[in-house]
């Protein structure tokens, strides 16, 4: 049995195990009445929070239960939030608002009241919004960073490359003039890293940066190291926050930017882990995903089912490099799409629990190593093109279903989606809109689990486990998820639900306000200011690219033939990548390891 | 009954977005077209070139992350260069294409762009509408690969779709075909024609694309033809999609045409043998002619035949013993080849069918290839023993 099917008998017999406590608790009185002590414990050390009308609020809301058998089944079952199994939470408090003013009860039921300005101090926790942005040249880009970050008391940038660069292309290569810095950032050298993050401090432990890219992610993460230490020395690596994307199996599943064969591609992206797990600790080498799954038109089932096959097949992977999980454990981090079918009501839930019984009982993690750290990002697929204001409200639910899965970190789209690159006055719109949820209303600062736990709510949890395992089965069934990829199952799967959901949309199964229901009028193409690369700028960009390799020709060459050597030998490529992106260009590396592995062969 | 109308869609360069494609696809061949898909990240000179080869009536282009007015302009520009404006270009983009520059664009000369919100029935009736009546006058061709894919495209339409009768005799039909258009003589026959064949999953697409990337290495000038085919029933569409994986095959010096079966059982369609024909008449160093993964039954290729060599390419997963005395194929096969032969099975196939092929005392060579492996040792050697096959 592989390691998924594995995965799927622990889940089983975790299931089982949290009935047999039940049991227990109902059957054995000690255990009933321990457990019975431990949650009014639990209860009474709860906080209360007032809200600005007054009202009393416990900082965190617990199901009205007294009954021993009901306790060990939330307990076991779903955990509270910040304990195995995670269901409601990874972290106890999340986005809730840093205390004031506390009331608490004491251990005989008084209330008693203290402000909190004396001793400790407050620390505010780091802002869950994280807008993901890219346009033009490197300049360009920076500037909207600035933009984007302007009130915030965190940095945490989220970068898009541009066509060429995800497809590690140089912004010279043969036919791409045209598609320079459109959709992200054009990204060549090490010189154009130092521009696009001008002005944040990198080493500082207020600054994250996080970069959506995974065929070329070994590349770019030395381009971004090499910056960094061009700006403020070697020392700082160790001190770097971010996350590279470089998540290879669900390229080949729905992204489409391999540009290695499977096999090499794993094995630079094992060497990068290896060295960020050893040199920089703060560092997220992956971000398993399965937004791009779920926007290539896969149900939330299997995105989430493909997501953490490929995340369990990382693990095995790396484990079997020999980097301890308990060390690469607590630096993998999560993706996920949030659309607007019911089962987005908690597939992040399910998922989370799935993770941590999976790492705990199959891997042997540790809690650091279980937790399933997420990002969420609201479906751009939703969004369309008539009646586009629409967007508006489509993403704000998506805001709430993503909050109420207790996600990390979350982007939200603009309205403007379908057509462009936001600009700033969509854009705008979109990071208040986390405002207005998170810090106008009541909803999320208050109290953890404010909208946990409800019948319908577990019993989406409960079909969406079901069909999860059931994916499980059929990956085992084919050899694993490598074997799987191979033969197109996760492809074939994606696409047919693709195909299926747009002719719901034309059959009128799915409702689409404003587009197969309550149209009034084919209005005309609605006024969007589009962003585009103007030629100018692009030839920039090439002239920038052509007049870095000439300068840096010699030296390039042989730092390419190390690399080669190194790739040609088998032995980790990371310490000679990180060489080469001082002299090289991106498609200069890229061209040299192809030459030595083999250019990714796309599948249909 | 005429012959469906054949399309190529595909994705721009640095462009990955194929949800649209991939969906359009399916309902286009659901509509009874047949789709030759080249993929995603595609350039403009690899979208012309099997544009041309495959003779489509059009050519459908999905594009998403910008450049879309430059990238269309560029594809019909590039098409009126080389003589084949007759193959029309429309697409889409969702709303990255706007009404101003779906304006430029067919004033460049794409005929049609398609915004977000069309429903999938108004894109295949369009097709239908605009390519699906028969050609008028073609232009004279103005290369050699032209010239060759209009002559592949008359043998096809004298075929048909619905006539699964071998018409007789088998040459004279496609030699009528040749000389409707007033064409110059065939040259002598010069290529070497090999078949390949074998069960479906097997590898024989990506093993012909890493044979054809080492003859493309070892010979600076020589061209190779394929003939590729996929499964379509009569009066439906097919998905040709053997392009989109065969990367070193979009090249200059190789001509490719993919081909639905059309009803025809076998794994060839009713025009194969003229069109093999044809191309083995064609001035190619090598035809190969690959077939659908089918049942191995029976040999798809005629012995005494056009086919020259033949080529079984197996997946070490075949079942057990018994399963593999069913494999008529591997009595009349040249060359047996194991592919991934890095799955565990494979030695045991190797011993099984190497133990069958000495009972037939025939020298059939065996080879283990990883065809998915970058200049696997394999492929290399099963280069050597085709290029020294006469
Ligand atoms: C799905 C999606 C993705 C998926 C793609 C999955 C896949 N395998 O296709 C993922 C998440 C991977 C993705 C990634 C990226 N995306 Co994207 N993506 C989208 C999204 C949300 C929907 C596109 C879609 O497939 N719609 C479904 C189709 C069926 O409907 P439609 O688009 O309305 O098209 C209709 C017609 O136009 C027509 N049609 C379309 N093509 C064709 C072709 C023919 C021949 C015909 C007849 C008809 C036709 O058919 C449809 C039905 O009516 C759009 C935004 C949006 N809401 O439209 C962004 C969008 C296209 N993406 C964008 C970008 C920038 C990217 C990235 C570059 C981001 C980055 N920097 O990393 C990457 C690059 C990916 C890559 N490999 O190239 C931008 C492009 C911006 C621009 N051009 O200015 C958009 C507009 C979002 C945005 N506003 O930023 N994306």
């Amino acid at each position: 049995m592989s390691k998924l099917g594995q995965v799927v008998e622990s889940v089983e017999n975790y299931n089982k195990f949290v009935l047999d406590q039940v049991k227990r608790a109902r059957t054995d009185q000690k255990f009933g009445r321990d457990l019975l002590g431990r949650w009014n414990d639990t209860k009474a050390k709860i906080p209360v929070t007032r809200t600005p009308t007054g009202l009393p609020l416990p900082r965190l809301a617990l199901p009205e239960i007294d009954e021993p058998g009901e306790i060990a089944r939330f307990i076991f079952g779903e955990g509270l939030p910040g304990q195995f199994p995670y269901l409601n939470a990874a972290y106890p408090e999340m986005y809730l608002e840093p205390i004031r003013e506390i009331e608490s009860f004491d251990k005989n039921g008084s209330r008693s009241r203290s402000a909190l300005d004396t001793g400790k101090k407050l620390t505010q926790p780091e802002e869950p919004t994280r807008l993901f942005s890219g346009l033009m040249l490197a300049e360009d880009t920076n500037e909207r960073f600035h933009y984007l970050t302007r009130h915030q008391r965190t940095h945490r940038l989220s970068t898009a490359f541009d066509g060429p660069t995800l497809y590690g292309l140089d912004s010279d290569a043969d036919g791409v003039f045209g598609k320079i810095g459109e959709g992200g950032v054009a990204i060549d050298t090490v010189e154009d890293m130092v521009r696009l993050y001008d002005g944040f401090d990198l080493g500082s432990a207020n600054f994250s940066a996080s970069m959506t890219i995974s065929g070329p992610a070994p590349m770019i993460m030395a381009m971004y190291i090499a910056a960094a230490k061009r700006r403020f020395g070697p020392k700082v690596v160790s001190r770097l926050r971010g996350t590279v994307q470089a998540d290879i199996f669900k390229e080949v599943q729905a992204q489409n930017e391999t540009i290695f064969p499977i096999e090499p591609s794993l094995r630079f992206l094992a060497d990068m882990v290896e060295f960020t797990t050893r040199e920089m600790p703060r560092w997220y080498p992956i971000s398993i995903s399965g937004y791009h799954i779920g926007e290539a038109g896969s149900t939330p089932v299997q995105q989430a089912a493909y997501t953490l096959s490929n995340g369990f097949a990382y693990a095995e992977m790396f484990a079997a490099r020999g980097i301890p999980v308990d060390q690469f454990g607590p630096r993998l981090s999560f993706f996920l799409d949030c659309g607007l079918d019911a089962e987005y009501i908690a597939l992040s839930r399910v998922s989370r629990r799935i993770w941590a019984i999976g790492m705990r009982d199959v891997f042997g993690a540790g809690a650091r190593a279980q937790l399933f750290k997420l990002h969420t990002q609201t479906s751009g697929r939703s969004l369309i093109a008539a009646e586009f204001k629409n967007n508006l409200t489509r993403t704000a639910t998506e805001l709430i279903l993503s909050y109420m899965n207790a996600t990390n970190s979350c982007h939200s789209n603009s309205a403007d989606e379908p057509f462009t690159t936001p600009s700033e006055e969509w854009i705008r719109l979109a990071a208040h809109g986390q405002a207005i949820l998170l810090e106008e209303s009541g909803i999320f600062k208050h109290t953890m689990n404010m909208l946990s736990g409800s019948p319908g709510m577990k019993a989406v949890e409960r079909a969406v486990e079901a069909a999860i395992l059931n994916e499980f089965r059929e990956i085992e069934r084919l050899g694993g998820v490598l074997a799987a990829v191979e033969e197109r199952y996760q492809r074939s799967q994606i696409q047919n639900a693709a195909h299926r959901y747009e002719q719901q949309i034309y059959d009128g199964t799915r409702p689409i306000i404003g587009l197969n229901k309550y149209r009034d009028n084919d209005e005309d193409a609605p006024e969007v200011k589009l962003v585009r690369t103007p030629r100018a700028k692009q030839q920039l960009q090439v002239d920038r690219v052509q007049k870095f390799k000439k300068k840096n020709a010699e030296k390039a060459k042989r730092a390419l033939d190390q690399l080669a050597t190194v790739a040609e030998r088998g032995d980790n490529v990371f310490p000679a990548l990180l060489e080469a992106a001082e002299v090289c260009s991106l498609g200069q590396i890229t061209g040299r390891l192809q030459e030595v592995v083999g250019r990714f062969r796309p599948m249909v | 009954m005429s012959s469906p109308i054949r399309i190529l869609t595909a994705v721009p360069i640095c462009d990955g977005h194929d949800s649209a494609i991939n969906t359009i696809n399916l309902e286009f061949i659901r509509h009874g077209i047949e789709v030759i898909y080249l993929g995603y990240h595609r350039s403009v000179s690899d979208i012309v070139r099997a544009g041309i080869q495959e003779d489509v009536r059009a050519i459908g282009i999905s594009s998403y992350n910008g450049g879309h007015i430059e990238f269309f302009a560029a594809v019909v520009d590039l098409l009126r260069k080389k003589g084949a404006d007759d193959i029309k270009v429309f697409g889409g983009g969702g709303g990255t294409i706007t009404r101003d520059d779906a304006t430029k664009m067919r004033r460049k000369g794409v005929d049609e762009i398609f915004f977000a919100g069309t429903s999938l029935d108004d894109m295949v009736k369009f097709v239908h509408q605009r390519y699906g009546k028969p050609r008028s006058r073609r232009p004279r061709p103005q290369s050699f690969d032209q010239e060759l894919a209009h002559k592949l495209t008359q043998i096809e339409e004298v075929y048909g779709s619905g006539n699964r009768k071998r018409p007789t005799p088998r040459f004279s039909r496609a030699k009528r075909a040749l000389n409707c258009g007033g064409l110059t003589p065939l040259s002598p026959r010069t290529s070497k024609v090999i078949g390949f064949t074998g069960p479906g999953g097997a590898g024989k697409t990506t093993l012909i694309d890493e044979l054809v990337l080492r003859f493309l290495h070892r010979n600076s000038k020589g061209r190779i033809a394929i003939l590729s085919h996929d499964p379509s029933v009569v009066g439906e569409g097919a998905l040709l999609g053997d392009r989109a994986t065969m990367i070193n095959s979009q090249h200059d010096r190789v001509f490719m045409r993919s081909m639905a079966t059309r009803g025809q059982a076998g794994g060839l369609s009713p025009a194969t043998h003229d069109c093999l024909a044809l191309l083995a008449q064609s001035n190619f160093d090598y035809v190969i002619i690959e077939t659908v993964g089918t049942g191995q039954e029976a040999m798809p290729f005629q012995k005494n035949g056009i086919v020259d060599s033949t080529v079984l390419v197996m997946n070490p997963d075949y079942g057990s013993r018994l399963q593999l005395q069913k494999i008529v194929m591997l009595d009349l096969a040249d060359i047996v080849v194991v592919n991934k032969s890095d799955l565990q099975r494979a030695r045991t196939a190797h011993t099984e069918i190497e133990q069958r092929l000495d009972q037939n005392r025939r020298h059939q060579q065996l080879v283990d290839t990883v065809a998915k492996r970058h200049r696997d040792s394999g492929a290399d050697r099963l280069f050597e023993l085709i290029s020294d096959r006469q």
